[in-house]
């Protein structure tokens, strides 16, 4: 403990900072093993999360109620999936994992800024899923359990509609997870602005370590906003409050915009730290430079601000008026800009490169085209006008999975498959993430693709049962999703090899195309690397 | 570049041809469909018709991108191009990349705009109805001075009900909102318990049911027939059952049905209309 | 590389440590007693809510008790804290207060989204309850030249004071430290009685009505900031006392400074929007 350590002098000796066992893990201040347990935790929920929307795709795979006897169950399948994807996978993925990972190594810094707080970062969130999943098993709607009101939590239905406790767990849940996140974009920034190396400018700092900086302050700045929300939410549940309750002057509107308002930004920090990731891998196998790297570190920027102003485009249909409307359609259409000198710039990076088509390439390339699907119909939902006839569509659905489960997502296989001989010093054999590669890309776009269609004709999100007529594309998008899980066999399967194969990964496995600090050091790296920091040299970009 | 930006348009016009009435169903869909249902009001056609143009656009920014890749993949792999290329900066082409996204975002905002105040905008209204949503059913009221002054409940007819109505399973109500042809029906929407969504595809309309709150919307079509919606926002257990069925029927028999359903729904004693002061 | 190992940097690398670990179990336990406490739950017949709530509650505090007990022996016992350490504590606490100050914004927004759309006819329930206009009808709000006005001079003079003792401890002046702290200390205290003697007269309750969510709401949440820092500021009087901070370096006391000019700030947006413009004086006279 700390008291013992505290009659060392200055610097301690190796046994003091090298715990082992249980200890090593439950009292880590590492950022590497933190970040090790982040990525674990993420598979683990991701196998949850996977789980749940297997059951409905089950589900949905013929017209009437195949598993869920009770609707209310499917909605809480559903709700618990959002949840789960975005709160236990996506975000401390990219965010705990490899940001823990991966942001001291790039700008040069012996650990984290605030290397104790980031353990509670981490802790929190198995505290936090513990009550989530509590939460599906005590009474939520009257006669059943679990909060089935989706992941936007919307009252009055997860008031009045939800009495029991269970969407109470679900509160207290987002509550212990967002300061875990508020925490950890504390610890970004103060690491990002104040640890990088001497001669790391913020202008010579790798793409990825700009992607976390901006999404730690949309994190910082978004998610305080969503915990008074829910704090709304609990009180009028709990104290009898009327913040969204109309008859004694409250306005379920209200919930809807503090919601929003964190939940835009949101959606970008899933996808910030997924743009960083794949700009090294594809400078990387392309052998060259980023292309227009000032632009693609501004573009994140923009993103991030523009992202603050364009909530309301999930409420068109809540019958705001039509100026209010006209300026969110607006702004929103604006973010497609940068997001295309993204795209384009990572198409320049390769174009005239000396590319290898590496497992983690594939997965980088198959996120630039996936992307772009799944941004172009946010660009159509983004008309009001369009909206009209898509919002609460499974166009929608489409629209998101596209830039999550295909965008997000294949952003996190492909840093796995990048970085996983520099964190284990083992190696997948390429064979494998590419195969999973293929079956990934053609099960989510057999699982996905569809969705549009179903959409179009006008599908409603969140039902359990549909009309005859969408039975077709349900039954080939549900083929897609048992696609697109076995994938993850496969997956475990190249970890599994990594593990059991003699074989070790190089310093710098990737050849002369990685030139970030990381594979300057050993596969994987010391326990505490740069105890002299390195020094940067040559000019800014 | 001659060739894949062939295969772009021939691409992009099977999509659009997908996308049109030949697939689609009228105000339902229809199996294997893949795009909007037939729209049958002015800002639906319109909808419609625009949502084909982006839908052209989009497809031809995503092609792009993909021959774009296909490209690269064919042209800088290692064994085509082993060595690699220092170039970082090209100022035209970052300019080009900015500014032709931003002016296909201004193309498209003119009809958007156009077609949103269409949307918004209320016209007079011929007829004012209320459609109120509840856990899990519609209920509808036709006020006292258009000849109305009753409303009853909208259930969902059970899948024996449904076939005996030779209607589509979990779309078929047993009482429907029975509407005139060739009038602009302005729609109040309010949700009792939680929030619902008044949807019906075909007339481009979607509208929270929210309580407390008098949110308004409207159409108004020429084409008789059912038109049937799905409430399109979570309200709980039974969301996916409750559906919306309009029946458009010529201003004659509308009158017809007024004076039967004044005597049916009589004993329902539903309250008048209230329009709160705007 | 155990053999080479040198330090040859400023940062801190922090020892292995148990708080996170306790905090985040303690946390859970406290999470799971609130809920069975505000719902009534029993599991095996035992009401056990509020002990568990309580268990938890003590364990968060004996986990920060613990930590920042922690920080300060690494601040002033083994020096841990160089240049660029403290530089990254500035930032922290910055960022800290940036991320309270948005969670201020969202009952804000409830606040104006209530009042300013009060007269909303739309929203035809709230307008009902409101009457068209703010405060609702029926409500007896507080005046504000009163007690909110006495609380704001109360806190304006403590903002003094705490910079007060700043300049004091610059000056290596102990005495006067302590003199500025207890000032602050017994301002703070004052402000929060005078709070709590206000809520207990208020003529409408938190339950019930947009008026007294609001404002409970607000200003509860300001309160508890003010208690905050109250602990904070007095954890700096009970330092000083125990001969901690020097003139170059009190990152403690300057934190707590921050914060309390934080909270001081937010009273302010609070008086002038809550209480004065969302009194008779304010909102109602609104032109509409
Ligand atoms: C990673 C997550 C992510 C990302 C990155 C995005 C990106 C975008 N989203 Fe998406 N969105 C979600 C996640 C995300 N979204 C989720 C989860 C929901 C549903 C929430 C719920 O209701 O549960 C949602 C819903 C949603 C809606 C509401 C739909 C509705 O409920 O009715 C809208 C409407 O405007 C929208 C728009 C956009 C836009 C314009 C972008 C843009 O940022 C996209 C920009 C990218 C491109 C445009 C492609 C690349 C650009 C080019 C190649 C340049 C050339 C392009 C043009 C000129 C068009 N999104
Ligand atoms: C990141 C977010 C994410 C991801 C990955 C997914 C993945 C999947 N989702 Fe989605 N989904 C959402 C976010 C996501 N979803 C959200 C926010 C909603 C809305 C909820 C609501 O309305 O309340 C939704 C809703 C939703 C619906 C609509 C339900 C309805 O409205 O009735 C459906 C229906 O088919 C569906 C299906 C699927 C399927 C089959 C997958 C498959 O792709 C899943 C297969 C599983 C995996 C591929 C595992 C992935 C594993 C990892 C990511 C871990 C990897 C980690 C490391 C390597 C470190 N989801
Ligand atoms: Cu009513 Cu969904
Ligand atoms: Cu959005």
């Amino acid at each position: 403990m700390a008291n013992a350590a505290a009659d060392h002098a200055h610097g301690h000796d190796a046994h003091a900072d090298h715990p082992t066992g249980w200890r090593r893990w439950v009292m880590s201040t590492n950022h590497k093993d933190i970040g090790t347990m982040y990525l674990i935790f993420a598979i683990a929920a991701g196998l949850v999360g996977g789980f749940l929307s297997i059951m409905m795709r089950l589900e949905l795979a013929e017209p009437g109620l195949q598993y869920f006897s009770n609707p209310q169950t499917y909605n809480v399948f559903v709700t618990g999936h959002g949840l789960i994807m975005v709160f236990f996978v996506v975000m401390p993925a990219v965010i705990g994992g490899y940001g823990n990972w991966f942001v001291p190594l790039m700008i040069g810094a012996p650990d984290m800024a605030f290397p104790r707080m980031n353990n509670i970062s981490f802790w929190l969130l198995p505290a936090s899923l513990s009550l989530l999943l509590i939460s599906l098993f005590v009474e939520g709607a009257p006669g059943s359990n679990g909060f089935g009101g989706g992941w936007t939590v919307y009252p009055p239905l997860s008031v009045a509609g939800h009495p029991g406790p269970a969407l109470d767990f679900g509160i207290l849940s987002l509550h212990l997870a967002g300061a875990s996140s508020i925490l950890g974009a504390i610890n970004f920034i103060t690491t990002i602005l104040n640890m990088r190396a001497p001669g790391m400018t913020m202008h010579k700092m790798p793409l990825f370590a700009w992607a976390l900086l901006v999404t730690a302050f949309l994190l910082l700045l978004s998610l305080p906003v969503l915990a008074g929300a829910i704090t709304m939410l609990l009180t009028d549940r709990n104290f009898g409050t009327s913040f969204f309750d109309p008859t004694n002057g409250g306005d379920p509107i209200l919930y809807q915009h503090l919601f929003w308002f964190f939940g835009h930004p949101e959606v970008y920090i899933m996808i910030l730290p997924g743009f960083g990731i794949v700009s090294h891998i594809i400078s990387t196998f392309s052998k060259k430079p980023i292309f227009g790297y000032l632009g693609m570190a501004y573009a994140m920027v923009a993103i991030g601000a523009v992202g603050f102003i364009v909530w309301a485009h999930h409420m068109y249909t809540a019958g705001l008026a039509l100026n209010t409307q006209r300026y969110f359609v607006f702004a929103t259409m604006v973010i497609a800009v940068p997001t295309g000198v993204k795209i384009f710039s990572w198409i320049a990076t390769m174009w005239g490169g000396s590319i290898r088509f590496s497992a983690a390439m594939h997965w980088a390339v198959g996120f630039i085209f996936l992307f772009t699907v799944g941004g172009v119909t946010g660009v159509v939902l983004s008309n009001a006008g369009l909206d009209r006839n898509l919002h609460n569509t499974y166009y929608v659905v489409a629209h998101f999975h596209y830039v999550l489960s295909l965008g997000a997502v294949f952003s996190i296989f492909a840093a796995w498959y990048y970085w996983f001989p520099k964190m284990s010093g083992r190696i997948i054999p390429e064979a494998i993430g590419k195969l999973h590669f293929w079956v990934a890309f053609i099960g989510a776009n057999v699982l996905f693709f569809p969705m549009h269609f179903t959409g179009l004709a006008g599908m409603p999100r969140h039902y359990v049962d549909y009309p005859e007529a969408f039975a077709g594309w349900n039954k080939i998008s549900s083929i897609g999703s048992y696609i697109f899980a076995f994938g993850l066999l496969i997956f475990f399967y190249g970890i599994f090899k990594a593990f059991t194969s003699p074989v070790r990964a190089a310093n710098s496995p990737w050849g002369e195309g990685a030139t970030t600090l990381e594979w300057t050091l050993t596969s994987p790296p010391p326990y505490h690397q740069f105890e002299t920091l390195p020094r940067i040299s040559g000019g800014d970009h | 570049m001659i060739r894949w930006r062939n295969g772009a348009a021939a691409l992009a016009a099977l999509t659009a041809g997908l996308a049109s009435e030949a697939f689609a169903g009228t105000g339902q869909p229809s199996p294997w469909q893949v795009g909007m249902q037939t729209p049958v009001t002015e800002s639906a056609i319109f909808l419609n018709a625009m949502h084909d143009g982006v839908n052209i656009v989009i497809a031809l920014i995503s092609l792009f991108v993909l021959a774009l890749l296909i490209i690269v993949i064919v042209r800088f792999n290692e064994k085509s191009n082993p060595v690699p290329s220092r170039t970082t900066h090209h100022t035209g082409l970052e300019i080009a990349w900015t500014l032709i996204p931003a002016l296909i975002l201004v193309g498209i905002s003119i009809p958007s705009f156009r077609l949103l105040k269409m949307q918004v905008e209320l016209p007079k209204a011929d007829i004012t109805v209320k459609a109120v949503g509840h856990q899990w059913y519609w209920s509808y009221e036709y006020p006292q001075d258009q000849g109305g002054g009753f409303g009853y409940d909208s259930y969902m007819l059970d899948p024996e009900g449904a076939k005996k109505a030779n209607q589509p399973n979990l779309l078929a109500v047993d009482n429907e909102l029975v509407l005139p042809a060739g009038k602009t029906v302005v729609v109040q929407v309010v949700g009792q318990d939680v929030i619902h969504n008044f949807a019906i595809p075909s007339f481009g309309v979607r509208m929270d049911a929210v309580p407390g709150r008098l949110n308004q919307t409207w159409f108004k079509t020429d084409v008789e027939g059912l038109y049937y919606g799905q409430c399109s926002r979570l309200c709980g257990a039974n969301h996916a059952f409750m559906p919306i069925a309009v029946r458009i029927v010529s201003p004659e028999k509308y009158a017809a049905w007024l004076v039967d359903a004044k005597k049916k729904y009589a004993e329902n004693d539903a309250k008048p209309v209230q329009v709160a002061a705007e | 590389m155990a053999d080479a190992h040198a330090k040859n940097h400023d940062y801190h690398i922090v020892d292995p440590s148990p708080w996170p670990f306790v905090g985040s179990l303690t946390a859970f336990i406290m999470a799971v007693g609130a809920i069975m406490s505000m719902k009534g739950l029993a599991i095996g017949g035992l009401k056990a809510g509020p002990v568990l709530f309580g268990l938890g509650l003590l364990g968060v505090l004996y986990t920060m008790a613990a930590w920042w007990s922690d920080v300060i022996k690494e601040a002033q016992v083994r020096g841990d804290h160089t240049r660029v350490v403290q530089m990254h504590h500035r930032y922290g606490m910055i960022m800290f207060i940036a991320s309270e100050v948005m969670f201020f914004v969202a009952w804000f927004w409830a606040f104006f989204d209530s009042s300013i759309y009060a007269d909303e006819a739309k929203s035809f329930l709230r307008f009902e309850f409101t009457g068209g206009h703010w405060p609702p009808h029926g409500v007896e709000v507080l005046d504000p030249w009163h007690f909110p006005l006495i609380n704001t001079l109360l806190l304006l003079t403590s903002s003094t004071t705490v910079t007060w003792a700043h300049h004091a401890l610059l000056h290596n002046d102990r005495d006067g430290v302590k003199q500025a702290l207890w000032l602050t200390v017994i301002l703070a205290v004052c402000f929060t009685g005078v709070q709590a003697y206000e809520y207990t007269h208020a003529a409408f309750g938190f339950a019930g009505n947009i008026y007294g969510a609001t404002f409970f709401m607000a200003t509860g949440f300001h309160g508890f900031h003010v208690i905050v820092g109250t602990i904070f500021l007095a954890v700096c009087l009970l330092r000083v006392y125990n001969g901690d901070f020097t003139p170059k370096q009190h990152l403690g006391f300057e934190f707590a400074a921050w914060y309390w000019h934080f909270v001081d700030v937010v009273w302010m947006f609070l008086f002038v929007s809550i209480y004065l413009w969302g009194s008779h004086w304010g909102a109602a006279a609104l032109p509409h």
